[in-house]
C-alpha cells in the first residue's frame, strides 16, 4: 500500500457501446460549454472486409506522469496534483496555449472564458470519495477509476491476461489511462 | 480482388480550434516571430558594425562625436521598437491577456515560453542603452538630466555593450525558432534547425531593412551582408527540408505536407507559397539581383530585392506556424 495516490483509468473497450453517456455526464457535471467536450467517444474500425474489427472507446486527458503540458506551461498553471492527476489553475492561466501545442493527445481546449480547460478526472468528486461523473454514469461498466499505486483485486482481475494498451507511449508521456483492447477473445 | 485494409477512426470530439486540426495560433504569432527575428537581426548587425568600426576601422564613416553611421543609428532604435511591437502581438494572442503578469511570477526553465518571456525582458535594457549611445549627440541636445547621466556613465563602454548585444541578438533570433522546436507533438516544428533558419532569416531581413533605410553611400555593405545571409539561409532551408524528408514517418509526412502540400493559405497551396514565394521570390531572385548589383549591373529598382527579402521572411513564419498546425498531431 502506498499513501501517495496515482489516479488514472482503466477503460474496457470490450463492453463499450459508444453511447456517449460519459460525454454528457461530464458536460453537466463540469459545466462544459456548448460545442466543447472534455471527453469524447471514438469508434475505430480496422481490418479487411469482411473480416473487420471494431472498437469503441471513451477518451480524455491521459493525466500523464511525464506531461508535456506541465513541462511547457510558463506559469505553473498546468501542474501535477498530489493525487497523480494533472490539473489547471485557472487563476494563473494566461491562455498562451503552449500546453495545447504540447499535448500529443489534443486533450485540451480554450474555454470561451479565457483559460485552457480539460478533463480534471473530477478531482472535486474524488476528494469527496465519489467516482468521476463518467464512471458513475457508464451503463456497461466500461470505465473504471483506478489508483494505480493501490490497485484493488477487482481491477487486477479485470486486467489479468488481457491485451491492454496505452496510447502513444512512444511520446514518452507515461499516460495514466489504460485500455483493455476489444481484440481480446471472448471469455479471456 | 485486391484486398484493402482499413483503419478508420470516427470521433465525437468537437472542440473548436482543436478539430479537425489544431488552430490555436493565427496571424499574431507569425508576425511576432517575424518582428522578433528582425529585432534580433538588427541588434546583431548594428552591434557588429559598431565593434568592427571601433576595433578595426572597418565600415561606413562615423558621424562624429562617437556616433556611428546613420543606418546603425536607425537600426539600433528599430530593434527594441520592433520587438516591442512584436510582443504586443504576443500579448494580444493570449486568451487571457490580463493575466500576463503570471509569466513573471516564476521561472520555468523547461518551458520555452517562460524562458523566452525572461529573455525578452533582459533584451530591452541593453538594446535601449545601445540605441541611446549611438544617438547620444541628438539625445544630449534635449538636455534631460537622467538621460545625460546614463550616457556619461556608459559612453566609454559602447564596444562592450555592442559585444554583449551581438550575442543577445543571436539568442533572440534562435529563440524565435526553437520556441516551436520544443513541441514534439507537432512533427513539422520539432526540428532544432528551425532555430538556425529563423536566425539567418532574421539577419537577412534585418539587413534588407537597413539596406532600404541606409543613405546611398552606406548601402553596399548591407547589400553584401544580405546576400551572404540569403546564401546561408538557402543552405539552411535545404537542410531543414532534407532533415524532414529523411526523418521518421511523422517528420517525413509533416515536411511533405509543407513542401508538396495542397492545403490552401490565402488562396494558394502551401507548395506554391513555399517554393514560389518563399524560396523563389524571397531568396533566389533577391540573391540574384544583389549579386548582379554587386557585379556592377545597373538595377533599375534597387529597392525591389530588399522588399522581396522582407516579404519572404514574413511568408516563412506564416507557413511554418500554419503548416505545423494543419498537419496531424504526433502519432
Ligand atoms: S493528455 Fe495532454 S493534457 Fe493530459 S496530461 Fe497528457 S499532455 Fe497534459
Ligand atoms: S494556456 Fe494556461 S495552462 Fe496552458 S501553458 Fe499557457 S498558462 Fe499554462
Amino acid at each position: 500500500m502506498s499513501n501517495k495516490k496515482n489516479y488514472g483509468m482503466v477503460i474496457d473497450t470490450r463492453v463499450c457501446v459508444g453511447c456517449s453517456a460519459c460525454v454528457y455526464a461530464c458536460k453537466q457535471e463540469n459545466h462544459v460549454p456548448e460545442g466543447y467536450c472534455r471527453d469524447w467517444v471514438v469508434q475505430e474500425t480496422g481490418g479487411e472486409y469482411p473480416k473487420l474489427t471494431m472498437e469503441n472507446r471513451s477518451e480524455r486527458c491521459q493525466h500523464c506522469e511525464n506531461a508535456p503540458c506541465v513541462t511547457y506551461c510558463p506559469t505553473r498553471a498546468s501542474h501535477y496534483a498530489e493525487d497523480g492527476t494533472v490539473q489547471i489553475n485557472r487563476s494563473l492561466c494566461t491562455g498562451c496555449k503552449a500546453c495545447m501545442a504540447a499535448c500529443p493527445y489534443d486533450a485540451r481546449y480554450v474555454h470561451p472564458e479565457g483559460y485552457v480547460d480539460k478533463c480534471s478526472l473530477c478531482k472535486h468528486r474524488i476528494e469527496q470519495g465519489l467516482e468521476t461523473a463518467c464512471v458513475s454514469i457508464c451503463p456497461t461498466g466500461s470505465l473504471h477509476l483506478v489508483d494505480f499505486n493501490n490497485m484493488d483485486q477487482k481491477t487486477k482481475t479485470l486486467l489479468s491476461g488481457k491485451v491492454v494498451y496505452r496510447q502513444k507511449e512512444h511520446a514518452g508521456t507515461e499516460p495514466g489511462l489504460q485500455w483493455i483492447s476489444a481484440s481480446n477473445k471472448h471469455g479471456a | 480482388m485486391l484486398a484493402t485494409a482499413v483503419n478508420e477512426i470516427v470521433s465525437t470530439k468537437l472542440n473548436p480550434n482543436v478539430v479537425p486540426h489544431l488552430h490555436i495560433w493565427e496571424w499574431h504569432i507569425p508576425l511576432y516571430l517575424f518582428l522578433g527575428g528582425i529585432a534580433g537581426g538588427l541588434l546583431v548587425i548594428t552591434s557588429i558594425m559598431i565593434v568592427l568600426k571601433r576595433k578595426f576601422g572597418i565600415g561606413p564613416r562615423d558621424q562624429g562625436d562617437g556616433c556611428p553611421c546613420l543606418a546603425v543609428r536607425i537600426g539600433s532604435i528599430l530593434s527594441p521598437t520592433l520587438l516591442g511591437i512584436g510582443m504586443l502581438f504576443l500579448f494580444l494572442d493570449l486568451a487571457h491577456p490580463l493575466y500576463v503578469w503570471a509569466f513573471y511570477t516564476t521561472i520555468q526553465p523547461t518551458s520555452p515560453m517562460s524562458a523566452g518571456s525572461w529573455i525578452l525582458l533582459a533584451f530591452f535594457p541593453l538594446a535601449i542603452l545601445q540605441a541611446m549611445l549611438v544617438n547620444k549627440r541628438q539625445l544630449r541636445s534635449f538636455n534631460i538630466e537622467p538621460v545625460n547621466k546614463v550616457i556619461d556613465w556608459t559612453e566609454n563602454h559602447m564596444t562592450i555593450v555592442a559585444l554583449v548585444n551581438a550575442h543577445i541578438g543571436v539568442g533572440i533570433g534562435i529563440y524565435t525558432g526553437i520556441l516551436l522546436s520544443f513541441f514534439s507533438a507537432r512533427p513539422l516544428w520539432s526540428s532544432s534547425i528551425l532555430g538556425m533558419l529563423f536566425l539567418v532569416s532574421g539577419i537577412s531581413a534585418a539587413a534588407a531593412l537597413m539596406l532600404l533605410l541606409a543613405p546611398k553611400d552606406e548601402k553596399p555593405v548591407y547589400s553584401m551582408i544580405d546576400a551572404n545571409a540569403i546564401w546561408i539561409e538557402i543552405m539552411t532551408v535545404g537542410l531543414f527540408v532534407l532533415g524532414g524528408l529523411t526523418g521518421s514517418a511523422n517528420t517525413h509526412g509533416a515536411m511533405m505536407h509543407l513542401v508538396t502540400g495542397d492545403v490552401n493559405l490565402a488562396g494558394m497551396s502551401y507548395m506554391f507559397w513555399f517554393w514560389g514565394i518563399f524560396v523563389g521570390a524571397g531568396l533566389v531572385v533577391p540573391l540574384l539581383l544583389e549579386f548582379l548589383e554587386a557585379a556592377g549591373v545597373h538595377i533599375k529598382f534597387p529597392n525591389v530585392a530588399p522588399v522581396m527579402v522582407l516579404l519572404g521572411g514574413l511568408v516563412l513564419r506564416f507557413l511554418i506556424v500554419f503548416a505545423g498546425q494543419t498537419y496531424h498531431t504526433f502519432m
